[in-house]
C-alpha cells in the first residue's frame, strides 16, 4: 500500500506523486523534495507527511505562510483524511491510498486516465472529476446523498422540503458554472430575468466563469498575451457579437495613440484569403468576461456546489441535488453540505468530464507512476520546458492539431534559450490530402489539415449550419466526420517554425503506431511498430513525451449525465469520426437545445456545450456555439411564457445593447 | 459574413429599405435643389431611385451566383473583402448597362419611352450616390444589423426567428 498525493492549482490538476513507505515525505519548493510545489508562497521545506499503517499525518515545518487542513491552520502533526484538502499557498492537495501506484482515479472505463476535470479551450463549462464508481448506489446517483429520494423518477416536493436540505427555489438554474452557463445566464439577464431568480451551480475554485477554461489554456501553453483560436465576433461577453474583439483592439490602441489596432481590423476585412484570420488575445477575453460578469451580477447568482443528480418533481419542476465543497463551507459536516435546489427551467452545461491519454502512454504511466516525463498537454507541465531550457534535451510530441502547434511553438521559444533542444513529432500517418466536401477541399500543410477554426466557418451560422440541422442522424454523423477532425490554424509563425526546424534538423516528424514505450537509461524510448515499408524497428529516445491528442472523453463519465441517461432513458446522438472521436456522442437535443426526455409538464431542461456533441449543431464547444445554444434556448423560453423572458425584438435589443456599451446593469 | 441564399436576399432587401431608399431620397432632394413637394415626375428626382432599384434587382440575381462561388470555399463563407469588391462591381455593372442602353433595350419590349438613358447622370454623381448608400450598408453588415436583430448572424442573414424542430 502506498499513498498518492495529488495537487491542484486554480482548479486544475497540477501534479501528483505516489509515495511508498512511512516517510517522512517532504513537501516544499526545494527541488529535492518528494512533492515540489514551485511557488513564492511555498517555503522551501513547507510540510512533512508520515504514514503509519492506514493513518496519514501532516506536519507544518514552520513555513512562512502556513499549512491549512480542511480550512484550519495546523501546527502539530495532524491526521490527514482522504476527504480533507490541504492548502499550501495556491495549491490544494489531497491524499489517497493506492494499491496500484500511480493509477489515476479508478472510475470511468478502464482505458481512461482522467487528468483534467474541466472544460476545453474555447469550449464549455467544467464538471469535477468523476468520483469512484464504488460510491454509486444501485439505481440512483452515487453515495448516500441524495439516496433513496432519487431512486424515483418523479420526486414529491414535500419529501424534498421534509429533508431539511432545500436551499432554495428559483425559476432558473444553470448547472456547470463555466462558459456555457455564463452565456445562458447572460442571455436570461439581458432578455429580462432578474439575478435573484437565477442560480448557477459550479465547482471551480473561484467564481469566474472561465476559471477552468483559462487554466487549460495556460496548461496547453497559451500565455495571456498569445492569441487564441477564436473569431473577432465570438465575444462571449456580448450577445450581439458587436463590437468584436478586433474593433475593441482598434479603439483601445487608438486611445493609447497606437496604430497597431488597424492591423486587427484589416485582418477581419481580408480574412481568410488576403490575410491570416484575426484572433483575439487571451487576456482580452478574460477581461471581457470579468466586465460582463460584473455587469449582470454573476457572483450574486453563484453557488459553490457539485451537482450530483437531477430529478423531475411532482409539481412540474426539477430538483437538483448538490454538494458544497468543504473549502466553501468551513466547519460544516458532510451532511450539512448536501443541498437541494428546485427550479422550473434548468440548463446543463457541464463540459468535458476529463481528458484522456493515448492508451499506450496511459499504460506507461500506470506502470511507471513515479515517472513525470510523460505528460498530457492539458495538464500543468511548465516544468518540462523549464528543464529543457536549463539542460537541453529531446521532447517527443504525440499527435497533431492546434495543441500540438502550441506546444511546438513553446519548444521553439525554449530553443531561443537553449539550442540543445530537439523535437520529435510522432503522428500516426502522413496527411497529404484534406477532406473534401461539396466543391471544396481542406488545405494541408506539414501533415495537418488547416482551417481557421475547429469547424468550417459556416457551421456557426451559414449554409453548413442549415445543412446539418436538416440532416438525418446518420447523415449528421457523416457530415460531422467530414467537417471536423484534427486541424490547426494556418499561422505563418507556426508554419515557419516547423519548416525551419526541419531544415535545421532539430525538428523531425515520424509516422507510425507505437509498439511499446520503455524507460532506458533515464530516457523514454518509444518503439514504433514495423510496417511493410519499415521492416526494422524504429526507436525514438526522448527526455519528455507530451500527449497532444486532445480532450476527447465520454460525456457519460460525468456522473450527473450518466445518472440522467440511465434514469430517464435519454437518447444519444450518433457518434462520428474515427478513433477517439467515436466516444463523443452527446445527449440528443432538439434545435432549441432542449433535452426532450426531461420535459416535465411546464418544466424544461436545456443543454449546451460538448454534452450535445454530434447533434443538430456542429460547433457546440466554442464561444459562439455556446452563445447560439443560449439564444436558442432562451428564445424557446420566451415562447413557453417563462417569467421575465421577453421576446427580444429590435427595440429591446438595441436598448439593451446601449446599456451594454454604457456598462449598465441589464 | 457567412450567408445562405435566402439570407442574402433578406439582407439585401433590409438594407434597400432601411438605408438605400432613405439615402436615395436625400440624394434626390439635393439633386433637385430641395424643392418641396419633391418633383417626383422629373428624372433628376426619380432617376437615383431607378438606379438603386436596378442594383437591388441585379444583386438578387447575382446572389445565386455568389452562393455557388461560396461552395468552392471550404468554410463556405463570404469574406468582407468579397462583399466590398462585388458591391462595387454591381455598381459599375448597372451604370454601364444603363449607359450602353441594355436596360432600354429590355424596356423597349414594355414601352417605347427611353426610361433608363433619358436621365442618366454623370458617373461622378452616380459614384457619390452609390458611396452614400454603400458605406453605411457595409458598416451595417459589419455590425449594425445585429444590434437590432440578435438572431440574424446565426441565420446566415435571414430575418425572423429560428424554428424549433
Amino acid at each position: 500500500m502506498a499513498i498518492e498525493i495529488s495537487w491542484k492549482t486554480g482548479g486544475a490538476d497540477a501534479g501528483r506523486r505516489v509515495l511508498d513507505g512511512a516517510g517522512p515525505f517532504k513537501i516544499g519548493r526545494a527541488s529535492g523534495g518528494d512533492v515540489v510545489l514551485d511557488h513564492a508562497q511555498v517555503s522551501r521545506l513547507h510540510a512533512e507527511v508520515t504514514v503509519d499503517g492506514s493513518t496519514v499525518r501532516i506536519t507544518d515545518k514552520g513555513s512562512q505562510n502556513g499549512t491549512r487542513l480542511a480550512g484550519r491552520r495546523i501546527a502539530q502533526p495532524t491526521v490527514w483524511e482522504p476527504s480533507d484538502e490541504v492548502e499550501i499557498g495556491p495549491f490544494r492537495l489531497r491524499v489517497r491510498f493506492t494499491e496500484r501506484p500511480g493509477l489515476a482515479p479508478a472510475d470511468g472505463d478502464a482505458d481512461a486516465t482522467a487528468i483534467s476535470p474541466a472544460a476545453a479551450p474555447a469550449r464549455g463549462a467544467g464538471q469535477p472529476r468523476p468520483q469512484p464508481a464504488g460510491e454509486r448506489a444501485p439505481g440512483g446517483p452515487r453515495g448516500a446523498f441524495p439516496g433513496r429520494l432519487f431512486e424515483q423518477r418523479i420526486v414529491p416536493l414535500r419529501d424534498i422540503q421534509a429533508s431539511g436540505k432545500l436551499a432554495g427555489e428559483v425559476n432558473y438554474v444553470a448547472v456547470g458554472g463555466g462558459i456555457g452557463s455564463f452565456c445562458w445566464v447572460d442571455h436570461l439577464r439581458i432578455f429580462g430575468v432578474s439575478a435573484s431568480d437565477i442560480r448557477v451551480l459550479g465547482v471551480a475554485d473561484d467564481k469566474r466563469p472561465y476559471a477552468k477554461w483559462g487554466r487549460l489554456c495556460r496548461n496547453s501553453q497559451i500565455p495571456d498575451h498569445e492569441r487564441i483560436r477564436s473569431n473577432s465576433i465570438s465575444v462571449p461577453d456580448n450577445i450581439w457579437g458587436f463590437p468584436g474583439y478586433a474593433s475593441r483592439e482598434l479603439v483601445r490602441d487608438m486611445l493609447q495613440g497606437k496604430l497597431s489596432g488597424i492591423k486587427a481590423v484589416l485582418q477581419v476585412f481580408g480574412e481568410p484569403m488576403l490575410t491570416e484570420s484575426y484572433t483575439p488575445r487571451l487576456i482580452d477575453v478574460f477581461n471581457s468576461f470579468d466586465a460582463e460578469a460584473k455587469r449582470i451580477g454573476w457572483e450574486s447568482m453563484w453557488l459553490y456546489g457539485q451537482a450530483v443528480g437531477l430529478r423531475k418533481t411532482d409539481d412540474e419542476r426539477y430538483v437538483v441535488a448538490y454538494r458544497v465543497p468543504s473549502a466553501h463551507a468551513p466547519g460544516q459536516s458532510p451532511e450539512q453540505r448536501e443541498k437541494f435546489i428546485v427550479a422550473r427551467y434548468v440548463q446543463i452545461a457541464t463540459g468535458y468530464p476529463a481528458s484522456n491519454f493515448l492508451p499506450d502512454l496511459q499504460e506507461f504511466r500506470k506502470a511507471n507512476p513515479s515517472n513525470t516525463a510523460v505528460v498530457n498537454a492539458y495538464e500543468h507541465h511548465d516544468e518540462v520546458y523549464r528543464t529543457l531550457e536549463q539542460k537541453g534535451g529531446t521532447i517527443l510530441i504525440r499527435g497533431r492539431g492546434i495543441v500540438a502547434s502550441r506546444v511546438i511553438q513553446r519548444v521553439f521559444e525554449a530553443r531561443q534559450k537553449n539550442k540543445d533542444i530537439r523535437l520529435l513529432h510522432l503522428v500516426r500517418s502522413p496527411v497529404r490530402q484534406g477532406n473534401k466536401y461539396d466543391l471544396a477541399q481542406r488545405p494541408v500543410r506539414n501533415d495537418v489539415e488547416l482551417q481557421p477554426f475547429n469547424w468550417p466557418k459556416s457551421c456557426w451560422g451559414g449554409t453548413l449550419r442549415e445543412r446539418l440541422e436538416n440532416a438525418s442522424p446518420e447523415e449528421r454523423a457523416k457530415l460531422l466526420a467530414t467537417w471536423g477532425g484534427t486541424t490547426t490554424a494556418d499561422r505563418d509563425d507556426w508554419n515557419r517554425i516547423i519548416e525551419t526546424g526541419a531544415k535545421e534538423g532539430w525538428y523531425k516528424v515520424f509516422y507510425g503506431k507505437v509498439a511499446s514505450i520503455s524507460e532506458r537509461g533515464g530516457r523514454l524510448v518509444t518503439r514504433l511498430e514495423s510496417t511493410a515499408q519499415h521492416q526494422e524497428n524504429v526507436d525514438l529516445a526522448a527526455d519528455f513525451i507530451v500527449d497532444c491528442t486532445g480532450l476527447v472523453a465520454r460525456i457519460d463519465e460525468t456522473p450527473l449525465i450518466a445518472d440522467l441517461i440511465r434514469t430517464y432513458d435519454l437518447a444519444r446522438n450518433k457518434a462520428a469520426g474515427e478513433g477517439a472521436e467515436l466516444r463523443l456522442s452527446g445527449l440528443a437535443v432538439n434545435t432549441a437545445f432542449e433535452i426532450p426526455g426531461l420535459q416535465n409538464g411546464r418544466g424544461h431542461v436545456w443543454a449546451a456545450g460538448v454534452v450535445t456533441a454530434n447533434g443538430p449543431y456542429a460547433a457546440v464547444d466554442s464561444f459562439l456555439g455556446l452563445q447560439y445554444a443560449a439564444l436558442r434556448s432562451v428564445d424557446h423560453m420566451a415562447l413557453l411564457g417563462a417569467p421575465g423572458v421577453s421576446r427580444f425584438g429590435p427595440i429591446r435589443s438595441a436598448t439593451q445593447w446601449l446599456k451594454w456599451c454604457l456598462g449598465r446593469s441589464p | 459574413m457567412i450567408p445562405t441564399l435566402l439570407g442574402r436576399w433578406h439582407t439585401r432587401l433590409l438594407l434597400y429599405v432601411f438605408i438605400g431608399l432613405p439615402v436615395t431620397f436625400l440624394f434626390s432632394m439635393y439633386q433637385s435643389a430641395w424643392q418641396w413637394p419633391p418633383p417626383v415626375t422629373q428624372s433628376v428626382f426619380y432617376y437615383p431611385f431607378l438606379f438603386i432599384t436596378l442594383i437591388l434587382l441585379l444583386g438578387l440575381i447575382l446572389d445565386v451566383v455568389y452562393i455557388q462561388i461560396q461552395r468552392f470555399h471550404w468554410d463556405q463563407d463570404w469574406p468582407f473583402a468579397y462583399q466590398f469588391f462585388f458591391s462595387i462591381l454591381e455598381f459599375y455593372a448597372v451604370y454601364y448597362l444603363m449607359y450602353y442602353g441594355v436596360f432600354d433595350y429590355l424596356w423597349s419590349f414594355v414601352s417605347t419611352s427611353l426610361l433608363f438613358s433619358d436621365g442618366l447622370i454623370p458617373l461622378s454623381d452616380a459614384t457619390w450616390h452609390f458611396t452614400f448608400v454603400f458605406i453605411p450598408s457595409f458598416l451595417a453588415v459589419l455590425g449594425g444589423v445585429q444590434v437590432f436583430l440578435v438572431r440574424w448572424r446565426f441565420k446566415g442573414g435571414e430575418l425572423g426567428r429560428h424554428r424549433i424542430r
